[in-house]
């Protein structure tokens, strides 16, 4: 166990996901950490996506042409950037080196992947966190202490929300191969994430719907871009999720997430990304958002930081990531199958 | 929404409320606001209701029936079928509270009826009448937002323990049927006609007191989709309404909790209090409802033509239909699976004109079909 004095060496492994400049900037300057950098598939983005060692250095981070490298450099831990479908490659390379693993979200695009994830973590004995910023926002505990205090009684069901504007910025997020889905893989994980936390129960139903209504004209949108979940959990919490991308590209802001739970005692409902200042900026033109939440991502790492010193079990671990991603799973195959219930084996 | 036109007051009715409850109460002043005549029948209350609006009490249902033009059907919901049906009978014309019908056959009953007596019906889906929903509905039908992709409703508040029958599913069918048939009529009225309904609910009880949350998903045929979430919820539970209809060129949101020029810090609702959803701006909607109910019924002593400019913005035909997706709603509960239904096929069937997806150019130049 290393100890707290001795920095931990953390690589950030691709640069796919857009989440890789903020983590970058929150590790760069701590002194407890030592942090390097790769993104072998930056040839593979558009030319247009600032990727690869222009985007470290944009970034002022230490970096190298392979995972390869990054991994003899003997990190501690990484964080997997990669797009979606690359998660696994990418984790088990870790996991053979020995890294702890922090993985964005969703784990993979297939069950078997994450599974194969689970399995190789645990073999090599590191940790497996999905990164879901969400659980780390004061909302959340606040939501969660109601529940846990019995304070909201018996849970009835809930709604959340989780839309934004359509991603942009990274072709691949639109890309259903490598997102593994649209608007269904990319937003229902982290409502689905919270529910899991805040219940603790497996979904045993699942039924959803979709659209490509919103940007449906867009030739780089693929997949669907509407979507309405309903999830039944064990003990009977009823749930409909709203994913879609329904956030017009001039609104203020990229969107947001909301979660309403009501039980028999009333109903609390979280906007964990909702303090803001609002008004006009720009000679009174365009509409401002000066939001001011907690900084969730810097939340969530010193959580994944503290584990990795402690050896901890992560809050949400590669198992929250299995369980979730099998409720996207199930949501996609309730899909294909034209809005048939789909009751996922636990 | 088109503007109606302009109108001379409607000569006076006399309009007969069968009932003297809550909507009895709400409805009450609305009449007499226009000028009309009221005559009370009731098992109970209707002494007392006749003595706060200035009307009088009709000692049977036939001796009400004998002096009225209208009657306003505002009996629990499985009393609908038999007070409606011999009011219309009677050669009176019918505006029926939500639901039209405890059941769908209750409901179509009840449109023969109108249509053999050659008088009008109307149901009470009074959120047509809010003005937040009319904007937003007219808004949407310009092309505002372009095509409706991705809807949300939700209306709730404490459990109706005022009156019994309200926890009784066989004689109210419960949140879905008594609550959520406005949003569900909303949703058809904004979105279009309806291919699908999945539907979850949970109720329970605890301490004494009943509990239930309920969902349903339409998927409606120009390819939107619409959540719908009903709560009959813990006694402290303020009244609260909302939407947000996205579509690919725009959104449009309502909270009634957020909306409003006035904000109060009082206390909660008494349990067993009986909250009614404030207006949000204006008028009563239960005043706007009942002036253009109220125009139609004096333009003619037999049902209106269906181009007529007096048509009001709901049907009885909207109403039946309203009933059969709460009642697919409800099966769909039962059954754990989703309910096929076709309401366009369903409105021709039964003689209207389907809602057209609401990015069709003709119906913005045309305005809302009857």
């Amino acid at each position: 166990m290393t100890a707290p004095t001795t920095p931990l060496r953390v690589a950030v492994l691709s640069f796919a996901h857009v989440h890789a400049g903020s983590y970058i900037a929150l590790l760069r300057d701590r002194p407890d950490v030592e942090l390097l950098t790769a993104d072998p598939d930056a040839a593979t983005a558009p030319p247009d996506e600032l990727r690869g060692r222009g985007f470290a250095d944009l970034h002022g981070a230490p970096y190298v042409e392979t995972y390869a490298e990054a991994l003899e450099w003997g990190p501690d831990a990484v964080i997997v950037c990669a797009e979606n479908a690359r998660h696994r490659d990418v984790a088990l390379a870790a996991a053979a080196a020995g890294a702890h693993v922090l993985c964005e979200k969703p784990l993979a695009t297939r069950v078997e992947d994450a599974e194969a994830m689970l399995a190789a973590c645990d073999a090599a004995g590191v940790l497996l966190m999905t990164a879901y910023p969400v659980r780390f926002s004061p909302e959340f505990a606040t939501l969660r202490g109601l529940v846990e205090s019995g304070a909201l009684g018996t849970v009835l069901g809930a709604t959340g929300t989780n839309n934004g504007k359509v991603p942009s910025g990274r072709a691949w997020f639109t890309d259903p191969e490598l997102a593994g889905g649209g608007a269904l893989a990319d937003h229902v994980v982290h409502v689905a994430d919270l529910l899991d936390a805040l219940l603790g129960e497996e979904a045993v139903a699942v039924r959803a719907v979709t659209n490509r209504v919103l940007h449906g004209d867009d030739p780089r949108v693929r997949a669907e871009t509407g979507g309405l979940v309903s999830i039944t959990y064990a003990g009977g919490a009823e749930v409909t999720v709203d994913c879609s991308w329904s956030v017009p590209d001039g609104a203020a802001t990229w969107g947001g997430l909301t979660l309403q739970v009501t039980g028999t005692g009333g109903t609390v409902e979280i906007d964990p990304f909702g303090a803001h200042v609002d008004g006009f900026v720009g000679g009174g033109a365009v509409p401002a958002w000066l939001g001011f939440g907690e900084n969730l991502d810097a939340l969530m790492l010193e959580h994944f930081l503290g584990c990795v010193r402690t050896g901890a079990t992560p809050g949400p671990d590669g198992r929250a990531g299995l369980r979730t991603l099998r409720v996207v799973a199930a949501a996609q195959e309730s899909v294909a199958a034209g809005g048939a219930v789909v009751r996922p084996a636990s | 929404m088109p503007a109606l036109p302009a109108l001379p007051a409607p000569p006076p009715l006399t309009v007969g409320l069968v009932g003297a409850g809550g909507m009895a109460r709400a409805h009450a002043p609305a009449w007499r606001a226009l000028g009309t005549e009221l005559v009370v029948h009731s098992v109970d209350g209707a002494a007392e209701l006749a003595a706060a609006h200035d009307g009088r009490v009709a000692a049977s249902f036939d001796e009400l029936l004998d002096v009225v033009d209208v009657v306003d059907v505002v009996t629990p919901t499985p009393t609908h079928l038999e007070v409606a049906s011999a009011a219309l009978a009677a050669g009176r014309h019918v505006l029926c509270e939500k639901p039209l019908g405890r059941t769908a056959a209750d409901a179509l009953a009840l449109l023969e009826a109108a249509r053999a007596a050659d008088r009008q019906l109307y149901p009470g889906h009074v959120v047509r009448y809010f003005p937040e929903y009319a904007l937003m509905r007219a808004a949407v039908h310009a092309g505002e937002i372009g095509t409706p992709a991705v809807l949300r409703f939700a209306r709730g508040g404490a459990f109706p323990s005022w009156s019994p029958w309200f926890a009784d599913d066989a004689r109210s069918g419960g949140v879905v049927l008594d609550l959520m048939v406005h949003d569900l009529d909303v949703a058809r009225w904004v979105a279009g006609e309806v291919t699908s309904v999945f539907a979850t609910r949970r109720s329970l009880e605890e301490d004494g007191a009943p509990h239930t949350l309920a969902h349903v998903v339409l998927t409606h045929a120009g390819g939107a989709i619409t959540h719908v979430r009903g709560l009959w919820g813990a006694p402290h539970t303020a009244f609260r309404t909302s939407f947000h209809v996205a579509g690919d060129a725009g959104v449009l949101r309502f909270d009634s909790a957020t909306s409003g020029g006035v904000r109060s810090d009082l206390p909660p609702v008494p349990t067993g209090g009986l909250a009614r959803p404030a207006p949000a701006a204006g008028e009563s909607p239960y005043l706007t409802e009942i002036r253009e109910l109220a125009r139609a019924f004096a333009a003619s002593p037999t049902a209106l033509p269906a181009d007529h400019p007096l048509r009001p913005r709901v049907s009885a035909l909207d109403g039946v239909v309203a009933v059969e997706l709460a009642e697919a709603a409800l099966t769909s509960i039962d059954a754990g699976e989703p309910v096929a239904v076709d309401t366009a096929a369903r409105v021709r069937e039964l003689g209207g004109t389907p809602h057209p997806p609401p990015d069709t150019p003709a119906l913005a130049a045309a305005g809302s079909p009857v």
